[in-house]
């Protein structure tokens, strides 16, 4: 019983990320950030 | 080199209905693929995917609002959540800053 509501709220999770992920990807495909900082010396 | 992902708080308080603009100490550099942003005091690159993204920020000086910036490049409704999201990025990462209203 308890295995069975165990693998429902998994179930649930998952479906909630997954409704989750496109505006993340959405805004991370508009903006990408990068730090230059312990480059020096890199040429 | 690192690539960060920015705070999803910091995402979330976007202020689409006040004045922003390209921070003093950012360089822009149009792409093909958008633009370059490099911000001298924090040695930061940001890069704008989209043609888009980079007319709003160049309009963000003087237009009187960031969602008027978006209205004015051509942005949609649907499409201002993403918009929001990326300026909500290079605000906290300095490369856009809030001015007063004029």
């Amino acid at each position: 019983m308890s295995e069975r509501a165990g693998t429902a709220e998994v179930t649930e999770s998952t479906a909630a990320t997954a409704i989750a992920e496109p505006e993340l990807a959405t805004a991370d495909l508009l903006v990408e950030e990068v730090s230059i900082d312990g480059m020096c010396g890199v040429y | 080199m690192s690539t960060e992902a920015p705070a999803r708080g910091a995402r979330a308080g976007f202020d689409l209905d006040r004045p922003w603009q390209l921070h003093a100490q950012v360089s822009v550099r149009p792409e093909r693929f958008g633009a370059l942003l490099y911000h001298f005091g924090t040695r930061r690159l940001s890069f704008l995917k989209s043609p888009e993204l980079l007319t709003v920020v160049s309009a963000l000086g003087a237009a009187p609002t960031a969602r008027e910036a978006c209205r004015q490049a051509g942005v949609s409704d649907a499409e201002l959540p993403a918009y929001a999201a990326a300026l909500a990025t290079l605000a906290s990462s300095q490369m856009i800053c809030a001015r007063e209203a004029s």
